[in-house]
């Protein structure tokens, strides 16, 4: 690895936080992965912050915050208090006040991990407000979920399916839904996750620090 | 992998121009073709069409155009390109088609540009996602492709 010869001479005392979407349908699992993705960002000495959207409530900021996870100054929530797809893509003015507030209070932020409120298979993420963004699905919400072909699904730059090991209580035939994940995504990535337990987030975590975090650790 | 976190000019700049000619005489400048999704990121990983391992890692405030030039030393340049955008081209039957196509494509949230008679879609994706979705409109003649 080595660091490109510029003609400007000082590098960037600190390159400034990565900033990663995540996005999909009420009751996928968003904010526990969210929780599952906090203690490994940790452990590997990213500086890390959360930005959640709700609409209405603070729900899942107060949520993250209580958890332990991690300091809950360094959790803000956004209430979109209207469409919550249109505040992390039409305007995600607020989401990028709340960004930047977050860099300014806490200098060395590596990575700020920006929850949606929660939508439809149609949200996606303004490349304005995130350098990369996942889409979380579930295996409980139905395996067709691929096959819909939702801009949500097909234009993410990571397909997270949730909830896995529900599979045999929900009638979902898992190796045809992995095959039509992948069929949909065109060959971009798909990870499947069980995010209650943990299982496969490490995937994600590896995901993340390849596309954007480089050669933090 | 090769961190670029900066940009240091456009290619058509007077006093980096000479020097890109120069490499690119040596075959030394290397070109990072970006959709033009893509070159609104400011982090983005992937390869050089030389296969090298570039991070782009830019500060907000800077944004990546085409032509922007993110390395520039004695042995090489890598410069910015942005894929030519692909737009689909489609005209209304008449006044009630183009209102039920222009509140198609908002409720679709697809950006689109007018000229003429014709609204023009950005691709963003393959040209066939959007098709599917236009089909009862085609299939009736209310819109045909332009």
């Amino acid at each position: 690895m080595s660091t490109a010869l510029n003609a400007l001479p000082l590098p960037q005392a600190h390159p400034g936080a990565a900033r990663v979407g995540i996005g999909g349908p009420v009751g996928s699992g968003k904010t526990r992965l969210l929780e599952q993705l906090i203690p490994r960002f940790i452990a590997r000495g990213i500086e890390l912050a959360i930005i959640t959207n709700d609409l209405a409530t603070r729900e899942d900021a107060e949520r993250v915050q209580r958890s332990g996870l991690i300091d809950p100054q360094r959790v803000i929530p956004v209430e979109t208090g209207a469409c919550p797809h249109t505040a992390i893509r039409e305007d995600p003015t607020l989401n990028l006040q709340m960004a930047d507030a977050l860099e300014a209070r806490f200098k060395n932020l590596d990575l700020i991990l920006i929850e949606s409120g929660g939508d439809n298979l149609a949200s996606t993420f303004s490349l304005d407000l995130v350098d990369y963004w996942i889409f979380v699905i579930d295996v409980a919400g139905g395996d067709d979920i691929p096959r819909k072909r939702g801009p949500g699904v097909l234009s993410c730059d990571l397909l997270v399916v949730n909830k896995y090991d529900l599979a045999p209580y929900v009638g979902v035939d898992l190796p045809r839904m992995r095959r039509e994940s992948a069929q949909a995504r065109d060959g971009r990535p798909v990870l499947f996750t069980n995010c209650a337990t943990g299982d496969g987030v490490d995937a994600v975590v590896d995901a993340i620090s390849r596309a954007v975090l480089f050669d933090q650790p | 992998m090769l961190i670029l976190d900066r940009i240091l000019g456009q290619a058509s700049d007077p006093a980096l121009a000479d020097r890109l000619h120069d490499l690119s005489h040596a075959g030394q400048v290397e070109i990072l073709s970006l959709s033009g999704s893509d070159i609104q990121r400011h982090r983005l990983r992937l390869a050089s069409d030389r296969g090298t391992d570039c991070a782009i890692r830019l500060e907000r405030h800077q944004q990546l155009r085409n032509g922007s030039v993110l390395m520039l030393d004695a042995q090489r340049a890598i410069v910015v390109q942005m894929q030519d955008q692909q737009f689909l081209s489609l005209q209304p039957r008449d006044t009630a088609a183009a209102l039920e196509l222009g509140y198609f494509a908002g409720n679709m949230h697809w950006t689109v540009r007018f000229a003429g008679d014709t609204l023009q879609i950005p691709l963003n994706g393959p040209e066939t996602d959007y098709l599917e979705r236009l089909a009862p409109m085609l299939a009736d003649g209310r819109v045909q492709r332009a």
